[in-house]
């Protein structure tokens, strides 16, 4: 742990369209013996995994982010569940093999659709697929594109000054920059974003604004933000996907650009921030690999909806429960964040970004942008 | 000089009859004709119960049509026929349009019309609203020919007009049609004809009724029991139910010559020595005659015998409708929701209020089709007629909403009010006299004796619920595991051994581990000449078992019961039958048979099969041995149960304090994230 995105192989032929490393699949296999050993040898057939919980983060402080601990759950074909995970498990297994004989990948939407002919063993939801998927990364200490399986594009967007190269579909390299040499809509993210596939060729930038909606994004590239202030501007689309948050940490690390975080001030908007400087639950096992530990939260805050008086909603049930469950994940220790989470429950609303807007069109980029960024000593 | 009237000649003048059309008007909601809906429903529930009266008192087996067709806007013509004894031409008037004209009002026995108002007030509201006659056809066995009589009401002299009087062919032996236009307005809602005639349906499986719906709908209530239901009897009247002037007529009308002798067998539970000391209290002469009693002799006479000991008014004149019909009658019209379970309906003893004897009943039906997420169905009878209106009002309904029916497995807020669950509630009051809340007849009167007997029968059929929840949930864990070792391991082993290139292996160690269980499973084959029942027990343990099962049947059926192979001992008086099963080896099975007569009115989960050698927990579609059989185990059976728990106690250990991981993730609110 964290699995190294395997590199290039020396096997590698031309119909591969993905990079796998050779032994990608030697552990599905290893599975497969213990099971088939238990099954033989008289037991109830069980795995033992770290547990995904939030309980169970634990951070780790040399590479400054949160990581599964050690606490392990088993799943067992006790249970109807355990069992059907476990028969799952190898129908997934036996289907990865077979994508590897013949040099396919597939989706993890195709997937979910495969399993369509795994009888009882089929997935009722993506959710359900996507959770095995994350279960075997972690089984078998890989990657999901190891396994051949991939999402679909995402399209997160980049705009601002920043020359890449892409090796496109066909094999062909491109360079181009991300704001002279793209339409309005920037750069669109592939869902491979490793150095094989993209190259940081230049920056005149100075920072990342990672932005949780579009119509922001759109507002400062209008409004000539990137350009004024040299920022590169990185759309998160909600909950950030694993690329996006693997190429905010490359561009975090190997052009040593500061990241900033914008979002909506809402507890959702704090776990898209938590995901993405700290890791996600889901994926601590890959927080090494995903997560940005220096990117700083800079707004919406529960202060900023006063200071500024932001038009606003009040909590919902929902949300107030959300900030209930911050409150004891670890992720959120830190004092700033108990008292951030706390005065939004003491005032009890919360302010999209683009609520801003209220002062016009300008304010977020003549006015707020400046005076945070100032405040965080950015600029 | 124009003679003043005085005052009381003023009066006088306005006093005068008043006429029976007033006396309904006045009475509308009481008779039930207080608007549209309610009038149709009334009209059809009036001549229904005259027919099932009538029947039941004749000893035949209803035939009841109900037609209802539409005429006109808000106008309908019901027509209601039977095969009922039919009426005598002189009779047919009086009984269908005079009101207060009946034979049961001063009767001492269950029936479900009294006061010979219902129908001549449906004939009357039929005429007032329509200006057009009732008609009724009625042939009886004993002339070749029908009548058929078109009657108004004269609501002047409450008495009949007949405008039509012809004899007709009538190709039925006996039966009477009554055919009325009225003023109505037809719904398929709760209180509705076909609700009432579904009701009726489920107390009188003797009955067959078709209800011809005005779109032309048949619907059929076939007959699921061709016994009719033993007429109540007549009973004398018992001095703890008797008013004052009911006795001074009871006197005046004897035959018997003395007062002690009107006492003894004009009235019922008065022993010789009761009489006497009632005597003694009035300071009356048991050799008085009988009419002579009156004034304040009379209450003294009624006081003094309310006050001594008398026999309990007896339950001859009660008409229950029997926990076999409950059931048939339940199973008939809600067969098509296919319930999971039919409670065994009960049948309290009869007990006596005021004087008068009561019973109840009650039918509980769970599962299937019944709607899981609406209140309880509850259906009320009284005297084995539907109440459809007051619900809320009921003694019935407040009995079940006073319960707690969380301890026996249904939702409730609170522990009070109608619980909700997929559950329907038959309840039914038998009484020689029902305490209604008012004279409409819609609701029964609380009353703490009448409460205490439904609430004990409630508890009772609530008992049955929660032992039929507690097997299923023990089914469905079991359904689980058998998903889990016939489903999964088998292809778990598969894909396993597929991915290795290795053999499949053999799974028997590990089903075992995962079932843990002894299996006894009953199933029903309907043959043409017999019911046969094959019952398979399997050892899904994983050590060997030496079993002892034991089977018990009712007494009765038990003569007719052939076993194969037979048992190793019978007690036929107690129904119960016993076998040492061969000793089984884990995944090990062996079947045996039991074989009943067609006519058996049973199901495979009405057999109660027990098992020894084996601890309850891990005992499945059988229960362990009862303490109070007193049977003497084989040595083998005693010996081998002791050694498995000595087993389970140090096998259970393992995985204990282990976190179900499919659970720990589930349970995370972690899908907001990536």
């Amino acid at each position: 742990m964290p699995p190294k995105r395997a590199k290039a192989s020396a096997t590698k032929t031309d119909e591969e369209p993905v990079t796998v490393r050779a032994d990608a699949l030697a552990p599905t296999l290893t599975l497969a013996k213990e099971i088939y050993a238990q099954l033989a040898g008289g037991e109830i057939p069980r795995m033992r995994l770290p547990l995904r919980t939030k309980q169970n983060l634990s951070f780790h402080p040399r590479e400054g982010v949160w990581k599964l601990g050690k606490a392990m759950g088993t799943r067992s074909a006790r249970k109807l569940d355990g069992a059907l995970m476990l028969l799952r498990t190898f129908y997934l297994v036996d289907f990865i093999n077979e994508m590897s004989a013949d040099k396919k990948t597939s989706t993890l939407r195709e997937l979910y659709y495969i399993s369509e002919g795994w009888d009882d063993a089929k997935f009722h939801s993506e959710d359900e697929s996507n959770l095995l998927i994350e279960d075997l990364e972690v089984l078998c200490d890989r990657l999901r594109e190891d396994f051949r399986l991939h999402p679909e594009e995402n399209g997160a967007s980049v705009i601002g000054d920043l020359t890449l190269k892409e090796r496109n579909r066909k094999g062909i390299v491109k360079k181009f920059n991300c704001r002279d040499d793209v339409g309005d809509g920037g750069y669109s993210l592939p869902f491979n974003v490793e150095k094989e596939k993209i190259e940081f060729v230049s920056t005149g930038a100075k920072f990342v604004v990672a932005i949780e909606c579009g119509g922001m994004v759109d507002r400062l590239a209008e409004n000539g933000f990137d350009e004024k202030y040299n920022a590169v501007l990185l759309h998160l689309k909600g909950q950030p996907a694993r690329s996006t948050r693997r190429f905010l940490k490359r561009m975090n690390e190997e052009l040593k650009l500061p990241v900033v975080v914008f979002t909506d001030g809402d507890p959702w908007s704090f776990r898209i921030f938590a995901s993405v400087a700290y890791g996600a639950i889901k994926t601590a096992h890959l927080s090494p690999y995903l997560a940005t530990p220096s990117a700083e939260f800079l707004g919406v805050t529960a202060s900023d909806i006063e200071n500024y008086d932001l038009p606003h909603d009040k909590l919902s049930e929902q949300d107030v429960r959300a900030l209930e469950a911050e409150l004891t994940d670890p992720r959120f220790g830190t004092a700033e964040w108990r008292s951030e989470i706390e005065l939004m429950l003491k005032n009890g609303k919360k302010a999209e970004q683009q609520s801003l807007a209220k002062y016009g069109l300008n304010f977020v980029t003549d006015r707020y942008l400046p005076e945070k960024l100032g405040e965080m000593g950015a600029l | 000089m124009p003679a003043s009237l005085t005052i009381a000649q003023q009066l006088a003048a306005k006093q005068r009859e008043i006429s029976v059309a007033e006396f309904f008007e006045r009475n509308r909601q009481i008779l039930g004709f207080d608007n549209l809906q309610r009038a149709l429903l009334t009209t059809v529930k009036e001549a229904a119960d005259n027919v099932l009266d009538a029947c039941e008192e004749s000893g035949i087996l209803p035939e009841l049509t109900v037609e209802i067709a539409k005429e006109g806007e808000d106008r309908y013509r019901v027509s209601v026929s039977d095969n009922g004894p039919g009426i005598l031409r002189k009779e047919i008037p009086n009984v269908f349009a005079r009101l207060l004209y009946g034979s049961r009002f001063h009767s001492h026995r269950q029936a479900r019309g009294q006061q010979g108002i219902g129908i001549s007030a449906a004939v009357l509201y039929s005429n007032l609203t329509t200006n057009r006659p009732a008609r009724i056809t009625s042939k009886v066995e004993e002339e070749e020919v029908a009548h058929v009589l078109d009657l108004f009401l004269d609501t002047q002299k409450n008495q009949p007009r007949v405008v039509r009087d012809e004899v007709e062919i009538w190709d039925r032996p006996h039966g009477t049609r009554i055919e009325l236009s009225l003023k109505a307005r037809y719904v398929r809602a709760r209180q509705s004809p076909l609700e009432y005639l579904r009701g009726t349906a489920i107390v009188n499986p003797h009955a067959r009724i078709v209800l011809v719906e005005p779109d032309g709908t048949r619907l059929t209530f076939e007959r699921a029991s061709s016994e009719p239901p033993p007429p109540a009897r007549e009973t004398l009247p018992h001095p703890y139910g008797l008013e004052l002037g009911e006795l001074a007529h009871l006197l005046k009308a004897s035959r018997r010559s003395t007062l002690t002798e009107f006492l003894t067998k004009d009235l019922q539970g008065v022993s010789l020595r009761a009489a006497k000391e009632a005597l003694l209290g009035a300071r009356l002469s048991g050799s008085a005659k009988p009419a002579s009693v009156e004034g304040e002799p009379l209450e003294k006479l009624l006081t003094s015998l309310q006050s001594v000991t008398l026999i309990a008014p007896s339950a001859d004149g009660l008409s229950p409708i029997g926990a076999m019909l409950i059931k048939r009658g339940l199973r008939n019209v809600l067969g098509e929701l296919r319930p999971e379970f039919f409670a065994p309906p009960v049948s309290r003893p009869p007990r006596v209020r005021g004087g008068f004897p009561f019973m109840v009943e009650i039918g509980l039906v769970y599962g299937g089709g019944l709607p899981a997420d609406q209140p309880m169905q509850i259906l009320r009878f009284a005297n084995r007629v539907p109440l459809l209106f007051q619900q809320g009002a009921c003694a019935i309904t407040n009995a079940i909403a006073s319960m707690d029916w969380r301890r026996y497995g249904l939702d409730q807020k609170g522990g009070s009010g109608v619980p909700v669950g997929p559950a329907l509630v038959l309840v039914h009051v038998a009484s020689t006299k029902v305490p209604f809340t008012s004279e409409a007849k819609e609701a029964v009167a609380e009353d703490p004796e009448l409460d205490r007997e439904i609430t004990l029968a409630l508890q009772a059929s609530a008992r049955h619920l929660r032992t039929h929840l507690t097997r299923m949930s023990r089914r469905d864990f079991a359904s689980e595991k058998f998903a889990i070792i016939q489903r999964i391991l088998p292809r778990l082993a598969e894909k396993t051994s597929h991915l290795l290139g290795k053999p499949v292996p053999d799974l028997t160690p590990v089903i075992t581990r995962i079932m843990d269980v002894v299996n006894v499973e009953t199933s029903l084959v309907k043959e043409p000449g017999a019911l046969r029942l094959p019952v398979e027990v399997t050892n899904y343990t994983p050590r060997p078992r030496v079993l002892e099962l034991f089977l018990e049947i009712a007494p009765e059926m038990f003569g007719a019961a052939a076993f194969d192979p037979a048992p190793d001992g019978t007690d036929p008086a107690l129904g119960r039958a016993w076998w040492t099963l061969p000793k089984l080896a884990p995944n090990g099975r062996t079947r045996l048979t039991v074989t009943l007569p067609k006519e058996a009115d049973i199901e495979a989960n009405d057999l109660d099969w027990f098992v020894a050698g084996v601890d309850e927990a891990r005992l499945l579609g059988a229960d362990p041995l009862p303490g109070d059989w007193e049977v003497r185990l084989p040595r083998t059976i005693v010996e081998a149960a002791e050694a498995a728990a000595a087993d389970a106690a140090a096998g259970s250990a393992k995985e204990e304090g282990e976190v179900d991981y499919d659970a720990a993730e589930a349970s995370e609110g972690v899908r907001d994230e990536d």
